[in-house]
């Protein structure tokens, strides 16, 4: 009954290195945090609790009279990633197909779709928000735009993971049955892949919400220059009504948004169908 | 080697005689690497885009795995068979002729899965899976059926009920059908003519009653003997 496991190998070198990792980790905290303590400049915190006395009560104390104007800026911020998913929903279509590696058949093509993608993620928002105000002027069409763009290198990856992963033996079966191009898209790859189109977009829409909530900053619409102008002026009974309102209106669509796509997952026929002509709606326009 | 018009047959051997790569090179599904191969007298290995779709439209193929749409009704799994006589247009729109949707509903009927019809094809059975995938064929009234291990992954009394359904389809409309399996009884059983491969090579052709004891044991029963 009683048997031995056989010993584990090198087990005496394993724990030696173990432990060095361990005290070169530990004097390394050590290092830093005397680094910080030394150089840090303490005198921030004197009268902390004043400081915060001034703003905090204020923030939680909203100046209702101005929920007429923070609200038209919330329907716009809503809108500008709205319309920004919007373009970056279509746009990333053929980019996921053409990004992905069963789609395309030279290697080096596929790679250069690929590349596009990358190329457009490196862009921080902020940084194409600011080119973008340079352009084409301040205002939410700026920051749709910027919103598009961002969004589109996201989902363009993300589309074409989706495709890389369907079940390529349907493909197959509809080029047996003697389908072409055309018909394999809609019947074995749209059914498969449109579904999770769309609840990605989705998902890229909750986080569209937060990010045009900032674009204001640089002057690309939406409730970030209230939020610029209410700082400036100190006016902290604005700021924290528009803080209110952006909680409420950000998580009211995720919640909804997740729901929706929920109810993705048991997508039917029909739904399928009226996503099918949606897409060659706006294919053909 | 020459397969006539209403014959059913049988191709048995064992994982990587080469079966598939025989029943697919019928389609091109995979293309051979030289040789002459005709069908209705017509050399298929240089077919290419319009001509090679016209072939498949005629050779329909059963597979392993059904090859269903999962998130797509059993409907229209089985109207997509007349992909290869629809235009682009019509079928992206889903606008096929009343013959053509009766014409599905009427093969999902001969193989008693039309109470299915409105159900997404992943709620049914692996049998009526196979089943569908038998009706999709059908509606693409084909002249010849290739069958790549059509019950690899059934049960043993579904794999009869499926085979018993290619059989009768074989006889009642005089389609040709070329059946990939790997149980040499099944074969006896349904086959008219039994082909055994081993190696990428035909080592036995001839009707059922030609199969002795004899011609099984030198063919593929001491093969697996020696594997066991």
């Amino acid at each position: 009954m009683s048997q031995i496991l056989p010993p584990k190998p090198h087990q005496k070198k394993k724990r030696l290195r173990n432990w060095l990792i361990f005290i070169i980790l530990g004097i390394i905290y050590v290092w830093a945090f005397k680094g910080i303590y030394e150089r840090a400049d303490w005198s921030v915190f004197d009268n902390l609790g004043e400081k915060f006395n001034r703003v905090i009560p204020k923030l939680f104390n909203p100046d209702w009279a101005e929920t007429e104007k923070v609200w038209e800026y919330l329907v716009e911020t809503v809108f500008i990633a709205y319309a920004g998913t919007l373009i970056a929903a279509i746009l990333a279509v053929p980019f996921g197909f053409w990004a992905a590696k069963n789609m395309v058949k030279s290697p080096i093509w596929n790679t250069l779709g690929k590349w596009i993608l990358i190329l457009d993620r490196t862009f921080p928002e902020l940084i194409l928000a600011i080119l973008f105000v340079i352009t084409v002027g301040p205002g939410p069409f700026a920051g749709v735009l910027t919103i598009g763009l961002t969004a589109f290198g996201m989902l363009g990856k993300l589309y074409a993971e989706i495709i890389e992963s369907i079940d390529m033996k349907v493909v197959e079966a509809m080029e047996a049955n003697g389908a072409n191009k055309m018909q394999i898209l809609f019947y074995a790859i749209f059914p498969q892949v449109l579904p999770e189109f769309l609840s990605f977009a989705l998902y890229r829409f909750e986080i569209d919400i937060r990010a045009s909530t900032i674009l204001g900053l640089v002057g690309a619409g939406g409730i970030g220059t209230l939020i610029v102008i209410a700082a400036a002026n100190r006016n902290w009974e604005q700021l924290g009504l528009i803080l209110l309102g952006i909680i409420i209106v950000v998580s009211l669509i995720d919640f909804v948004s997740t729901k929706i796509r929920k109810t993705f997952s048991i997508i039917n026929e029909s739904c399928l169908f009226l996503e099918q002509l949606f897409f060659i709606y706006i294919f053909f326009n | 080697m020459t397969i006539n018009e209403g014959e059913f047959v049988v191709i048995v051997g064992l994982s990587g005689a080469g079966k598939s790569t025989f029943i697919r090179s019928i389609n091109r599904m995979v293309t051979p690497t030289d040789g002459e191969l005709y069908v209705e007298d017509e050399n298929i290995l240089n077919l290419k885009g319009k001509d090679l779709r016209r072939l498949r439209t005629k050779v329909g193929m059963i597979f392993q795995n059904y090859n269903l749409v999962n998130r797509s009704s059993v409907f229209k799994n089985t109207i997509s068979g007349r992909l290869g006589h629809t235009g682009t247009f019509r079928s992206i729109f889903n606008l096929y002729p009343k013959e053509d949707k009766l014409k599905a509903y009427e093969n999902l009927k001969r193989v008693n899965i039309e109470k299915y019809i409105y159900q997404r094809a992943d709620q049914l059975s692996g049998g009526q899976q196979q089943r569908v995938s038998i009706a999709r064929v059908l509606t693409q009234d084909p002249k010849l059926i290739l069958a790549d291990e059509p019950v690899a992954s059934l049960d043993p009394p579904t794999s009869h009920q499926v085979m018993q359904y290619l059989k009768r389809i074989n006889k009642e409309d005089n389609i040709t059908t070329i059946v990939n399996l790997h149980f040499i009884d099944m074969a006896m059983e349904y086959a008219d003519r039994i082909i055994g491969m081993r190696d990428g090579e035909v080592v036995f052709d001839g009707p059922v009653s030609e199969v002795s004891e004899k011609t099984l044991k030198k063919s593929i029963i001491v093969r697996f003997a020696k594997m066991i």
